[in-house]
């Protein structure tokens, strides 16, 4: 390797940098390391001039590699490496020394940061003389669209796409198209149809001629990476429904929720006293028109009970969010078809957050529903009541308002059951490499920043199999989802950063520790030549796989452990 | 051509023994080499005295084997009259390459060492408190013994080394195989490794290789084994991966965990430390007491994943005070 | 004159390297023998990284990555978690003591918790005094 020819600049950052660290000082110790061949300081490295400066330099010094000694690279990389990129170097060929937010600005020792602006300078220099120029990649964006799952989040996301003028595949494990949503009545809190909602998805899904609807369908597997991905699915009953594997750029995961199983909570009488339901139960009914206990009567006492199998201790911490606004329109519902019917409804918490939620829940109380709170972990207790008694159940509760414990009459009883993950939700997220919460819900990329993207990039999450919510935040993360992946479309090629991690096939082993280590999916290992390599386009550069290498095969481009070495040698040195 | 026989001594250091078997046990080969060859000193098989080999010339010998590790001022000396005396200087088997075995004393120190075989033996008569001292005066003359050295250094820590054999000790074949190529004259770059490959000791064994997530760690013969999988995924410690291949893995294939006696793969400076970063990656726990329970099945792991290369290691050596 | 420990201090990219410049921005000074590495992520750093500063005259060697739960690259951080143990027994059997190397959590918000890690750490390495390791290897080569 020819001997490099390394340019530094030292910025004064107006008087931020120099009025603790003696810059000229750095500057005479940069010119005596091996390598440089010119020194430059300036007032404000980053300004216009101060990139001029770089680019002038390095033209006429005829410099191959720059450092600029300056603010934290977390500011200015991107600057720098833009500058060196404008004076016609490979912009991987700079490295950066922080001597602002880590020297000048946190110590006021003057001598100190001085040896410590030179250090980390050295180390810059050291590091920078065994940089390479790297080169990004780029790959295809495939147009068309899996999205997995035929419930309002599926059929959002895929109209959403398909209107955009991309083709997209929608995969329903079941006969039939709506989901979860299907089962419901009228929505909480305006009251709407769930039929006419769904009804008009459906209709214009199915003559969206850009939609493939494949029922009875599972994916079975799915290789590849972002814009190239290739999709098997198979049937769940009867003959296969795609011949060929598919190709497609993106998937949008939109598989839904399971409800909480009833059963489980012992002392709520669900499965062994007749009249207790579970809110899926109650919407048959309401979808019927007939609200009546078993014998067919209409009921006199009603009672709802939030939170069966959320924000407990026992079943799932969380909360289910849509049950509170659903058990209000229960109560409603119920004092509009049997108006003299007692309504009580106990409750925790009313969680009444959403826009209309605050008047939905006034309005439970103006058609004189009883409301009831009881403890987080003290449920109340359902039981038959005694044959003397003019109802069907009594429901034994410590009233937290009160502070007594009461017992309230019942002859039917609706539970609110609460989300919960799909069985199958483990699978899903194998078959896709996405992570689960320990809830089993999917995790996105970032909680605040980032909710409809993964880790895996091309995969998106959607509804509610990412975490409880409604119906306006479900065809929200759907539209999300769609929305990046048609901007995604619309760039037409995806550009791969140059920096990313190799693997050495003339030194792997194929001892395939590698494998398991990444969350990407990045390392894949050929079962032919017996080694592993790792996809670029999927690699996100963290270093795990390189660090893990028992044969020290899988390089880190830009962050190679000669590179990191020099780093310590020079602030050792 | 010239029919002069190749000129060859073999020595032994801090050694055992083995690789001079090694030598041995390529069976007849072994008397191939005694017709092609002039053994001038090989002290386990063949007379000889270091007045021998300090009368040659420099360059007078083709070919010196030196095994074991240099423990002391003989082992240094006679290291340094072979590399004067012969053109090319291997350092055969693990203690030359890298210390060995006896690089474990590394871990302790002299003091120690020398109290525990001297003085706090429970096979010493009471009240002796003899330990060996270099220079002793005794009969009117002077009693001077090699130096017991603070820590055992590998061959090419003393002198310059040309090729490297690995192993504890090299496998027969590979012998076979090194001296073959010297006598063929067919050697790679000078401080190569020879009779050994690249990669790691995976690529030649012959076991199943998939999901690497280890749980819980098993003494051998702790379990069941599964002859057909990776010891590793069994939970069953081998430093395979970090050690270089070229051994016929004969461990493996008996069932025993690879002990890394072929050190570590090419390009590899410090196999302990890669062992660790790969074993710890692969344990499959986030959670820290979990993680320390399946750790404290691992109750010496210095010792195990730098048996053989302590004092080529980063660390080289003990740094108590 | 008098000795001051040498820490060197490997920082991920996206929580701890940001945790030490927000210190900056707010101006929360801390002692000066601090010298950072900047990584992606915690695991990309090797127990090779950190032996070789302790060979090379570091006295102290600081890991610091996101809190678990929140690594950038979704599980770089637990990597770190499980290497940190073995490195220490390592440095056990070869005598270094383990207060020289901490593995610690710091996030994007913690510039505070940085500073008051690298000066606890600093004072520790004070007490303990300078690594032997460095000057007990140059020995060596000075023995025979």
């Amino acid at each position: 390797m020819a001997q490099p020819r390394i340019g530094v600049f030292i910025c004064n950052c107006g008087t931020n940098i120099s009025h603790v660290v003696d810059t000229e000082a750095v500057r005479d110790h940069a010119l005596s390391l091996p390598g440089v061949e010119s020194v430059r300081t300036y007032k404000y490295m980053c300004s216009n001039p101060g990139q001029e400066m770089i680019a002038a330099e390095v033209r006429e010094r005829g410099l191959d590699r720059v450092v600029v000694a300056a603010c934290s690279p977390r500011m200015h990389e991107r600057t720098f490496r833009g500058a060196s990129r404008a004076a016609g170097l490979n912009p991987y060929l700079f490295d950066m020394a922080n001597i602002r937010e880590q020297c000048s600005w946190v110590h006021a020792d003057g001598p100190a940061a001085t040896l410590k602006a030179a250090a980390l300078t050295r180390a810059a220099v050291f590091r920078v003389a065994r940089q390479e120029p790297l080169e990004g990649l780029t790959a295809e964006m495939c147009p068309t669209t899996l999205v997995l799952g035929g419930g309002i989040a599926g059929l959002t996301a895929a109209l959403e796409l398909a209107d955009g003028g991309y083709p997209v595949v929608l995969v329903e494990r079941t006969d039939r198209l709506g989901g979860n949503l299907a089962r419901v009545d009228l929505t909480a809190p305006h009251l709407d149809s769930a039929r006419d909602l769904l009804t008009e998805r459906i209709t214009r899904v199915r003559s969206q001629p850009n939609i493939t609807v494949l029922l009875h369908t599972q994916l079975k597997s799915l290789s590849g990476f972002v814009g190239n991905y290739t999709a098997v699915v198979e049937a769940t009953k009867g003959v296969a429904a795609l011949a060929e594997p598919v190709r497609v750029g993106n998937v949008i995961v939109a598989t839904g929720y399971r409800e909480f199983d009833a059963s489980r909570v012992t002392h709520y009488g669900w499965g062994k006293l007749p009249n207790v339901v579970t809110s899926f139960e109650f919407e048959k009914m309401l979808r019927a028109g007939r609200i009546e206990t078993k014998d067919g009567r209409a009921p006199r006492y009603a009672a709802i009970v939030h939170c069966v199998g959320s924000r407990s201790r026992e079943f799932h911490g969380y909360c289910s969010r849509v049950c509170c606004m659903t058990a209000l329109k229960y109560s409603q519902e119920i004092k509009s078809a049997v108006p003299d019917c007692y309504v009580s409804d106990l409750y925790i918490d009313m969680h009444a957050f959403g826009k209309g939620c605050e008047d939905f829940y006034k309005r439970g109380s103006e058609v004189k529903t009883l409301f009831l709170m009881y403890g987080k972990n003290e449920r109340p207790v359902i039981r038959r009541a005694s044959p003397g008694d003019d109802c069907d159940m009594l429901i034994e509760v410590d009233e937290q308002l009160s502070g007594e414990r009461i017992e309230i009459p019942a002859d039917l009883v609706v539970l609110m059951v609460g989300m919960e993950a799909r069985e199958d939700a483990g699978e899903v997220a194998r078959l896709v490499n996405i992570s689960q919460d320990k809830d089993g819900w999917f995790m996105e990329s970032h909680p605040k920043l980032d909710p409809v993207a993964t880790t895996t990039d091309g995969i998106y999450i959607a509804g509610t199999c990412a975490s409880p919510k409604d119906i306006p935040d479900t065809v929200a993360q759907a539209r999300a989802a769609a929305g990046r992946i048609l901007a995604r479309i619309a760039r037409g090629k995806i550009e791969i950063d140059g920096v990313f991690a190799e693997v050495d096939e003339e030194r792997c082993s194929g001892c395939r520790i590698c494998n398991e280590l990444c969350p990407y999916s990045a390392v894949e290992f050929d079962g032919e030549k017996k080694r592993s390599h790792v996809i670029p386009a999927a690699c996100k550069a963290c270093g795990a796989c390189v660090a893990a290498c028992p044969s020290g095969a899988v390089k880190a481009r830009h962050f190679t452990s000669e590179q990191i070495l020099a780093q310590v040698e020079g602030i050792l040195a | 051509m010239n029919a002069r026989k190749l000129q060859v001594a073999l020595y032994w250091g801090a050694a055992c023994g083995g690789c001079d078997v090694a030598v041995l046990d390529t069976d007849e080969f072994v008397l191939d080499l005694a017709e092609a060859a002039d053994i001038r000193f090989w002290p386990i098989a063949v007379d000889g005295k270091y007045d021998d080999l300090e009368a040659m010339a420099d360059g007078e010998l083709d070919l010196a084997l030196f095994n074991g590790a240099v423990r002391n001022s003989e082992n240094e000396h006679v290291a340094k009259l072979l590399r004067a005396k012969s053109r090319l200087l291997v350092a055969f088997g693990s203690c030359a390459h890298m210390g060995g075995i006896p690089g474990l004393a590394n871990l302790t120190c002299k003091e120690d060492i020398l109290a525990t075989v001297y003085l706090a033996n429970p096979s010493i008569e009471p009240g002796n408190k003899t330990v060996p001292q270099a220079r002793v005066l005794a009969d009117g003359g002077e009693l001077i013994i090699p130096t017991f050295y603070r820590r055992v250094y590998s061959l090419a820590d003393v002198v310059d080394v040309d090729y490297f054999v690995p192993g504890c000790p090299p496998a027969p074949d590979q012998v076979k195989n090194v001296l073959l190529a010297v006598v063929r004259g067919q050697l790679p770059p000078r401080k190569s490794v020879l009779g050994a490959g690249e990669r790691a000791l995976c690529d030649e064994c012959r076991r199943t290789k998939s999901e690497k997530k280890i749980k819980r760690f098993h003494r051998p013969h702790e379990v069941v084994q599964d002859p057909e999988r990776c010891l590793l995924e069994q939970g069953i410690l081998c430093l395979g991966p970090a050690t270089r291949s070229g051994c016929g893995v004969r461990c493996p294939d008996s069932n025993q965990g690879c002990r890394g006696c072929y050190g570590p793969p090419s390009g590899v400076k410090d196999q302990g430390a890669r062992f660790l970063s790969a074993l710890a990656s692969v344990v499959d726990s986030k959670d820290p007491g979990e993680i320390e329970e399946i750790l404290a099945g691992l109750p010496d792991f210095a010792g195990f994943a730098y048996r053989f290369s302590v004092p080529t290691s980063t660390l080289q050596r003990s740094h108590r005070p | 004159m008098s000795y001051e420990p040498k820490l060197v201090a490997f920082l991920c990219n996206w929580c701890s390297y940001a945790g030490a410049d927000l210190a900056g921005t707010s101006r929360i000074q801390y002692p000066p023998n601090v010298r950072v590495v900047r990584v992606m992520c915690s695991a990309r750093v090797e127990p090779a990284f950190v032996l070789e500063a302790l060979a090379r005259g570091a006295d102290g060697v600081l890991l610091c990555g996101c809190h678990p739960g929140d690594c950038h690259y979704s599980e770089g951080n637990y990597k770190a978690m499980r290497r940190f143990p073995l490195l220490k027994q390592v440095l056990q059997a070869y005598g270094v003591e383990g207060e020289r190397v901490r593995l610690e959590w710091v996030s994007a918000s913690e510039g505070q918790r940085f500073a008051d890690i690298v000066a606890d750490m600093t004072v520790r390495l004070r007490a303990l005094g300078p690594s032997r390791v460095k000057s007990t290897l140059q020995a060596d080569l000075v023995e025979r």
